[in-house]
């Protein structure tokens, strides 16, 4: 039986802030707002104990329109501000936000030791494989043959970063892709990624209608992963290395050690002066 | 009509919750799309999507006046009964685009209203329940007099709705 009875403290909308996005209209990125906000109302989450940290980009913008905590930090850093963040807040729920340029490129060290640091973080990464807030030039998930920046007029000619296999080998515990054009099973990954204990790493497909308007064939080409997620890396490894890139749904999710550290410190003020003291 | 893929609906607050959803997560959209249309200078537009989440708004009040007395079941975002990733109502956020003019943005409504009526017949259809689906019947007819409005409102406005808008200073890639 799908149905339950709950009652939600607070309606999806109300998770939203006053602010109106300022995204293009088709953009992907508001099924992601929405979907994040149904979520966060699935899950009873009291604003005040969630953050929202992004870096920058189309993206980024998003903790302006929830109204949690939220911090929109510098290019590529989300995820070290958020690691800072749970260090000291464990308690808070912490998702971080932002886009494929920001995470994989700019961001890209910080993706792979939060993968492997494994603190309990929500990373999603709305994946449009383009640059579009400096008006559309390749990103790290751009195809090789992309043409259609003047920047990269045979294409960048480069082989794509591939989110997924990343993620697996640099210890990630909890790896899924959704896609924008399907916000309820998209809604779902977000409350298994926050509900999952450990670095959750949700890639979204979200179409970027303005620099990349034949992502919209994009609900022609995505389709279900087959079977059951991976529970060990090694069917994960199997099943990333069969991925043409568009299945989606929950790929990888073990049980691994989460990093924390300690919220007192080991040491008092006075006893570390007096252990430098000459 | 093609039986759905997943279980049909087979009480009065089960089928309560879903029109409730529906109207709300279309009001929401509409909302969305006409701030979105406003920032994007297309006031026609806007407005009308305004005018949409209106009509919504209105129609989400009459599901929760006739909801009085029941109590409705909380259903996961992921476990309505509907064969599409979101609301029956609920413009696809691909369907728009900011150079859109009031005829296309009125077919969309209208095609979302068809969505809409398709489903409550479909439930008609398939319920086990004689109640449930002599009330859903009940729906698809207020549907289909949407369907029906909107049509006469694009017939009515043709002239004008032919308009193509342009962009003389589109987005464009950077040299």
């Amino acid at each position: 039986m799908a149905t339950e009875t709950r009652t939600h403290a607070l309606k999806a909308k109300e998770y939203k802030s006053d602010i109106a996005p300022v995204w293009c209209p088709g953009c992907g990125h508001f099924a992601v707002l929405s979907a994040l906000t149904k979520a966060l109302a699935y899950l009873e989450l009291p604003k005040e104990r969630v953050a929202l940290v992004s870096g920058i980009g189309c993206s980024s913008r998003l903790p302006a329109y929830l109204d949690t905590y939220g911090f929109h930090g510098l290019h590529g850093r989300a995820l070290a501000v958020a690691t800072g963040l749970k260090a000291a807040r464990p308690e808070l729920t912490v998702v971080v936000a932002g886009g494929d340029g920001d995470g994989f490129s700019i961001g890209g060290n910080h993706f792979l030791h939060a993968c492997r640091r494994n603190m309990d973080l929500t990373y999603i990464v709305m994946d449009n494989e383009v640059y579009g807030m400096t008006k559309g030039q390749a990103s790290p998930t751009t195809a090789p043959e992309w043409s259609r920046s003047k920047l990269t007029p045979h294409g960048p000619g480069v082989r794509r970063f591939r989110p997924a296999a990343i993620a697996l080998a640099a210890g990630a515990s909890f790896i899924a892709r959704g896609f924008a054009g399907d916000p309820s099973g998209l809604t779902r990954l977000i409350v298994q990624a926050i509900e999952h204990r450990g670095f959750s790493f949700l890639q979204v497909l979200s179409p970027c209608q303005t620099f990349r308007p034949e992502q919209t064939e994009w609900k022609q080409q995505v389709h279900p992963f087959d079977g059951e997620p991976a529970a060990n890396d090694l069917e994960a490894a199997a099943r990333i290395h069969a991925d043409d890139g568009m299945a989606l749904g929950l790929i990888y999710v073990e049980p691994l050690p989460v990093w924390q550290p300690l919220a007192q410190p080991s040491a008092s003020l006075a006893e570390i002066e007096q252990e430098l003291s000459l | 009509m093609n039986a759905p893929d997943h279980e049909p609906i087979v009480s009065i607050p089960e089928l309560l919750a879903h029109a409730l959803e529906l109207e709300t997560e279309s009001r929401e959209r509409y909302r969305d799309l006409a701030q979105c249309m406003a920032l994007h200078n297309n006031p026609d537009v806007a407005a009308l999507f305004e005018q949409m989440a209106g009509y919504s708004e209105l129609h989400a009040r009459s599901v929760e006046v006739r909801a009085q007395g029941y109590s409705l079941p909380a259903i996961a975002p992921w476990d309505f009964k509907w064969n599409c990733p979101e609301g029956r109502e609920t413009p696809c956020l691909d369907d728009v685009h900011y150079l859109m003019n009031r005829r296309q943005a009125l077919e969309l409504a209208r095609h979302n209203e068809i969505r809409g009526r398709d489903f409550y017949a479909g439930v008609a259809a398939f319920s086990p329940e004689p109640e449930v689906s002599a009330l859903a019947r009940e729906m698809a007819d207020e549907e289909q007099e949407h369907v029906d409005l909107l049509a006469q409102w694009i017939a009515r406005e043709l002239a004008q709705l032919e308009v193509l808008l342009e962009d003389l200073d589109p987005p464009h890639i950077p040299e």
